[in-house]
């Protein structure tokens, strides 16, 4: 199973769209708060090179914004 | 061939799928996401039926909505990018590269934020400039932002960076904040909250990030430059209608000019509503509503059999 990780603030839409569609695709992710969690917010802004949210992580590789055609690709769904 | 291909998933679009629906013409609706502009709002009170509703909610209240129609086909996820005209009717190409034929369209494509168009703008695009303030005003914590659009838009940018930034500038280029006097109020009141009138965005500055931005005073033609680490960019929008810029007429700003009585477009067979056209006041309710006007009037070209 690829190792998830999703950057993300508690307003951010997107970040809801991404969780949602993780939740309907039975995909298990580990949730990193940028707005309070300061560590993870440096640790994303390395991965991404840049501020914007969300950030996912899968297996090391890491995409910016809820792509749904991108993440389905990348973790084999349909 | 679809009788109707309906190109969007706002407000609009949804108010039409559904009403296509019930009268059971044969319609495609194509969209990216549902809801519109409306999706990155933290809280819409005009709704009318709903007192208070996150736009991530009433996307989510409008897909339902339509699914629930019978006989309707939905894709989303996809964008459509092209229209051309074909011997009776259109046909539709997709970004993911699937095409369709339909006698008759419905442009419900809505608008997508304006840009600055300032050299650092495009190159510093989420490395400290933002067009969602809501999603990414959090990142802004003990940090100095400003918002460049003295509008709504950017009124409620500065609220969703309140509890965050340790201080936000407010630009806007006219003389006055044009955003509701209430909220403006409640900002000015702030000790975090400069605002600076009279003054246009000249360059955007960083290394890896934003470092500042550079301004120029209109009353005193002098440049200054603000040290920051975020821009939010509330400064209007422009209309999805490219895709059809070579078959209806657009006006100046790129607004599909529709007859308001019937939102027929120039081009027979294309309909347009809601923020892609030159409609006076771009709003959720007024959308679903031109739609239905929308729907109604192609339904009855569909009844008389007439072709585009």
């Amino acid at each position: 199973m690829a190792n998830v990780k999703i950057y993300s603030t508690p307003t951010c839409v997107y970040c809801k769209m991404t969780k949602e569609f993780f939740a309907k695709n039975n995909i298990q992710y580990q949730e990193f708060n940028v707005a309070e969690d300061a560590k993870a917010r440096e640790e994303m802004v390395q991965k991404s090179r840049q501020l914007g949210v969300p950030v996912i992580d899968i297996d090391g590789a890491i995409y910016v914004g809820y792509d749904r055609n991108a993440l389905a690709k990348a973790l084999n769904i349909q | 061939m679809y009788d109707l291909i309906i190109v969007g998933g706002g407000p609009g679009g949804v108010a039409a799928g559904v009403y296509a629906a019930r009268k059971r013409i044969k319609v495609l609706l194509v969209t990216d996401t549902f809801g519109g502009q409306s999706l990155v709002s933290a809280d819409v009170q005009n709704w009318i039926g709903t007192k208070s509703v996150s736009g991530f909610d009433l996307g989510k209240m409008l897909e339902e909505h339509l699914r629930a129609q019978e006989g309707i086909e939905i894709i989303d996820g996809d964008l459509v990018e092209e229209v051309g005209k074909i011997e009776g009717g259109f046909q539709v190409k997709t970004k993911s590269g699937k095409s369709f034929e339909t006698k008759y369209v419905l442009i419900t494509s809505g608008s997508r934020r304006r840009k600055l168009q300032v050299p650092g703008e495009k190159e510093f695009e989420s490395k400290g400039v933002f067009y969602c303030s809501i999603c990414d005003a959090p990142v802004m914590k003990d940090k100095v932002s400003v918002v460049v659009g003295g509008g709504n838009a950017g009124l409620e940018a500065v609220l969703d960076l309140l509890p965050y930034a340790t201080k936000i500038y407010l630009l806007e280029r006219g003389e006055h904040i044009k955003g509701d006097p209430v909220t403006f109020e409640k900002i000015k009141k702030d000790p975090k909250v400069e605002v600076l009138t009279q003054t246009e965005t000249l360059e955007i500055k960083g290394k890896d990030f934003v470092t500042g931005l550079v301004y120029k005073d209109l009353q005193t033609g002098k440049s200054a430059e603000l040290a920051l680490d975020g821009v939010f960019v509330e400064i209007g929008a422009v209309p999805n209608s490219e895709f059809v810029k070579d078959l209806v007429e657009r006006n100046p700003f790129g607004e599909i000019v529709v007859d308001h009585k019937t939102q027929a477009t120039s081009c027979p067979g294309i309909w347009a509503v809601g923020d892609a056209t030159d409609v006076l006041y771009k709003q959720n309710n007024i959308s679903a509503g031109d739609a239905v006007k929308a729907v109604l009037n192609i339904y009855e070209r569909i009844s008389k059999g007439k072709g585009a």
